[in-house]
């Protein structure tokens, strides 16, 4: 398979993740404008439903990625996730000449997603849904951002190597396991820092929401480069080691 | 072994290969031969096509079936 059409790939699957799974919360943040959040941690998302807002959102990233990787898994891949690209180069998995078009592809295609999806629903998802970005909540530091986010994607890496990347895993099942571990990260540390596990995932919102007049959140990106990539990182080299005889 | 379609024809050939579905003898004259691509790999490297084929010898009514379905 050529790297046009493999890095096409990844940008259709990014494309589908940001434009559900961020779109999601984006919604979620419009159906409860006006309800009355019960304490300054609560931006809105809980307002309705508590954890299970955020479960709602889960599931949205979980059925996004699942249905991305086994759509695309023998396409591309199916990484949607420069983080993950990262670490299965820095394990020696994937070839240098490669992660640069898949990480482009991806930041695109988050991008599309959420200029798309501010057209499918209208301004309203850009300045009251934020087009789902990602930032850290009320009373969260950056550090505390970087660590949760770091912790999230660790739990998702080392998923994806133990499932998926070891030859020992029971086939077919990958998919299915890394949403569904999407979408329990999500819903348990979401309220942390938004749990994006993915600088794509927060790329496309922070460029829509900067484009499209609507807030400018770039001084948190760091948070979304720095802690996915640590967290992927440290997950990949330790499941190597703890997995080699 | 013998051919079995050629038996059912009144023939008596010497069979070549055995269908790998049915486990048939069957003839030059009864046997289908194709290569078959094979994949290697999957989520979340990209499936690479192997260069070489795998070859695979029917009898004529399992080919048929099988190009049906």
């Amino acid at each position: 398979m050529s790297l046009t059409k493999r890095s096409l790939a990844e940008l259709v699957g990014t494309f589908l993740l940001v434009y559900f799974g961020a779109g999601s919360a984006a919604i979620t943040l419009m159906i409860s404008q006006g309800a009355n959040p019960p304490n300054p941690f609560n931006i809105g998302i809980g307002a309705l439903g508590g954890l299970g807002d955020w479960f709602a959102i889960g599931m949205a990233f979980a059925i996004a990625i699942t249905a991305s990787i086994y759509a695309l898994g023998r396409i591309s891949g199916a990484h949607l996730n420069p983080a993950v690209t990262i670490a299965l180069w820095a394990t020696k998995r994937f070839p240098t000449g490669d992660v640069g078009p898949y990480i482009g592809s991806q930041l695109i295609g988050a991008a599309l997603a959420s200029f798309l999806f501010a057209a499918s629903v209208g301004m309203d998802a850009v300045k009251i849904g934020g087009l789902g970005a990602t930032a850290p909540f009320p009373g969260v530091s950056f550090g505390q951002a970087i660590l949760a986010e770091a912790i999230g994607t660790f739990l998702l890496m080392l998923t994806i190597m133990g499932v998926a990347v070891d030859e020992r895993a029971p086939p077919g099942f990958a998919g299915l396991i890394i949403g569904l571990t999407v979408g329990g990260i999500i819903t348990t540390t979401g309220n942390i820092a938004g749990a994006s596990l993915n600088p794509a995932r927060t790329f496309g919102p922070y460029l829509g929401d900067y484009i499209l007049d609507g807030n400018n959140l770039w001084h948190f990106f760091p948070i979304y480069i720095v802690g996915p990539i640590a967290g992927a990182l440290v997950a990949a080299f330790v499941y190597d080691y703890l997995s080699k005889d | 072994m013998k051919c079995y379609l050629c038996a059912l024809e009144k023939t008596n050939t010497d069979a070549v290969a055995i269908c790998i579905v049915c486990g048939m003898g069957v003839c030059m004259n009864h046997l289908m031969r194709e290569e078959v691509e094979v994949w290697e790999g999957g989520y979340p490297f990209p499936a690479k096509k192997l260069k070489r084929k795998l070859p695979r010898i029917l009898c004529r009514p399992c080919y048929s079936v099988y190009h049906e379905g």
